[in-house]
């Protein structure tokens, strides 16, 4: 496979890409690396993994970082009400005389292992695409311990001893830079960072995927959203409520966007009531420049 | 050093070796992965060689902005050079050293509890009196061991007295006996349910935002100090310093050795000794790392108080931080004096968005904030 492939690859799932991602993919695949993305909420990080796997048609298996994620909950862990009743079974049935270490090992085994995301990940008969989101919400020590993971490849359980990956899962790693990654994770990994989109990304991402979209309203959308996150605003809209806003609008039957609508709907793309003031406060401004820039382009 | 070299291998080594000098790291793996990247992307173009250059030598957003620029510059100069000379960029000569005086008094006085307080140097907004007194020798290495033993001892006991209880747990940590067998009483003694047990989280994270400006320079040295030793025992904690800008320096504290850290934070343009804008600096915090804070976060802002912005914007950010946070602490430094008051405008409009305001001027003082945490 080659870059313009991967790119037409990543289209063909309705991914809008551009040339950093399309490389930044193709990287990590052929050298099978963990490729690290960071960048603002709402930009659509998690999406590449997602894509990814349905363009390679293979599964995704997604371990969710938060506070206080330990090793037990992103491996495996004993089913052990499980064990105990098929122990209860067993002695209920007969004696178990003389096949102590039969019964050891089959309460040992697989059928009682829960697997979590990264066991699974490494077990799974075809390489999955394996989403670590939002890595720096794990404490430091999860990190340390993902590290090994990552380089090793094999996870050793006492009881049943190491397993082997058969297949090296494809990783991404996605942040939000809530904390400083450790030096050693960046340097595991292929970098990528994803910015909010230019106009004619986002322009193209809400046509594709808004069908019912007129071009004009889209265009109107974008504009207003490239000026709007250039205010100072607490949460900064990404294409996510573009996408919403885009579809509430066409839902509505608008095929452009005047100044009262805009105002009415503003709570689809902003969260936040401070930020929904400042915006009503510069919406003459902010309507008047992106009349300006439409003038400027529609030639 | 620039020289050119006749193949692409050579080439990217060099080009490696280049961003090394620019403060890139860059080790032999990435080099190697910068190599099996080339390989794979054959270039023809030079857009898609420098993409997938980036892809594997850059390591965060910083770097991925001076890349674009450090690549060009680099393939532009050789294919001007063709062996000819090309001066090496002058070492960057660390600045730390010439701002170590003030702040050695300082911490002499800071150490020994400030007890004679007619006779020692306070900090004042003029420049000049500190100016005066900037070329002594520097800071004795046996005083700045002792100072960075007692702050550990300060910051291990704070960060102890958090975390020793026990808390309940669903995840296999530490057996719980006691709760094991009262969950399963109700089942006749079987014990079906196990109870685990495991030391309580450390939930409290803290965010310091520390004044580095020239007002604040008498303090500066203990401050870092400070900062070092705590960022050392607390493992949740994002340090910020801020004159003008704001910079975030919580990487830069991590290092192993106390001199590398300094020197890694001087080697940083944070506009220490600068001028204040403690307004603009705390709203850029509240808006650029305001995802940092939550219900869990406690705040510690250290700083003398004084601001040249408009203590309006100052009042609204902390106002800003605060509703975010779960506590915002001031230690102001000149608190300690006696006859303090916070009367400068920007403290007068700060405190009353401020949890708690207290002193930071010496070792004991900074052991009583054991109790706001």
């Amino acid at each position: 496979m080659n870059v313009p492939q991967i790119a037409t690859l990543l289209q063909s799932q309705g991914y809008i890409t551009e040339p950093a991602v399309t490389m930044a993919v193709y990287l990590s695949m052929q050298l099978q690396k963990p490729l690290l993305i960071e960048g603002p909420a709402g930009v659509g990080k998690t999406e590449i993994a997602k894509v990814m796997a349905r363009a390679l048609d293979t599964d995704l298996i997604r371990l969710q970082c938060y506070e206080g994620l330990d090793a037990s909950h992103a491996l495996y862990e004993w089913n052990y009400q499980r064990q105990l009743l098929h122990l209860k079974m067993v002695e209920t049935q007969g004696s178990v005389n003389g096949q102590t270490d039969a019964l050891e090992e089959e309460i040992f085994g697989e059928k009682f292992l829960m697997k979590r995301p990264l066991l699974q990940a490494i077990t799974h008969h075809k390489a999955p695409v394996l989403l670590i989101d939002e890595v720096d919400r794990a404490d430091e020590e999860f990190e340390s311990f993902l590290l090994e993971v990552l380089s090793d490849w094999q996870i050793t359980i006492p009881e049943i001893g190491t397993i082997r990956a058969t297949h090296i899962p494809q990783v991404i790693v996605t942040g939000n830079r809530v904390r400083e990654l450790s030096e050693a994770l960046r340097r595991r990994c292929l970098y990528l960072w994803i910015d909010y989109p230019d106009y004619e990304k986002e322009l193209a991402i809400v046509r594709g995927k808004v069908p019912g979209v007129s071009q004009k309203l889209a265009e109107q959308i974008c504009r207003f959203m490239q000026q709007l996150r250039q205010l100072r605003l607490e949460k900064t809209p990404g294409i996510a409520e573009t996408i919403d806003w885009a579809t509430a609008l066409a839902a509505l039957h608008f095929d452009h966007l005047p100044k009262e609508i805009i105002e009415q709907t503003l709570g689809v793309i902003l969260k936040d009531w401070k930020d929904t003031r400042t915006a009503q406060l510069s919406l003459s401004e902010l309507y008047e420049k992106m009349g300006v820039v439409s003038k400027l382009d529609g030639v | 050093m620039i020289h050119r070299h006749t193949n692409l291998t050579a080439n990217i080594v060099a080009f490696c070796r280049y961003l090394r000098a620019h403060g890139f790291r860059i080790g032999p793996e990435e080099e190697a992965t910068a190599l099996r990247a080339a390989v794979l992307v054959t270039p023809n173009d030079r857009g898609t060689f420098a993409l997938a250059l980036q892809v594997s030598l850059t390591r965060s957003v910083q770097e991925v902005g001076q890349f674009t620029e450090l690549f060009e510059k680099y393939w532009r100069e050789l294919e001007n050079a063709l062996d000819s000379k090309i001066k090496e960029d002058e070492s960057k000569k660390s600045n730390y050293q010439k701002n170590t005086q003030p702040s050695f008094d300082a911490l002499k006085w800071w150490l020994h509890g400030n007890k004679n307080t007619q006779e020692t140097e306070t900090a004042t907004y003029s420049a000049t009196e500190t100016l005066s007194r900037q070329d002594f020798s520097l800071i004795p290495a046996d005083q700045l061991a002792d100072l960075e033993r007692l702050l550990r001892e300060v910051s291990q006991s704070l960060a102890r007295r958090v975390n020793r209880r026990r808390e309940k747990t669903l995840h296999a940590r530490e057996f719980d006996l006691r709760n094991t067998l009262r969950r399963n009483l109700r089942r006749g003694g079987e014990l079906v349910e196990i109870a685990y047990k495991r030391p309580r989280r450390q939930r409290m994270r803290l965010v310091v935002l520390a004044d580095v400006s020239k007002s604040m320079d008498l303090y500066s040295a203990f401050l870092i100090q400070f900062l070092y030793a705590f960022q050392r025992v607390f493992r949740r904690i994002e340090t910020f310093v801020f004159s003008t800008d704001l910079h975030r320096v919580t990487a830069d504290l991590k290092e192993q050795n106390f001199p590398q850290a300094l020197q890694k934070l001087a080697a940083r343009e944070t506009g220490w000794s600068g001028g204040t804008r403690m307004g603009g600096s705390l709203d850029a915090f509240v808006t650029d790392y305001g995802r940092l804070l939550n219900r869990e976060t406690i705040v510690v802002i250290l700083s003398d108080g004084w601001d040249t912005d408009q203590p309006e914007l100052l009042a609204d950010s902390l106002r800003r931080i605060r509703q975010k946070s779960r506590k915002v602490i001031w230690l102001n430094p000149l608190a300690g004096q006696p006859g303090y008051e916070p009367r400068t405008a920007a403290m007068q409009a700060a405190l009353p968005h401020v949890d708690v305001f207290a002193s930071a001027h010496n070792v004991e003082s900074m052991r009583a904030l054991g109790k706001w945490l």
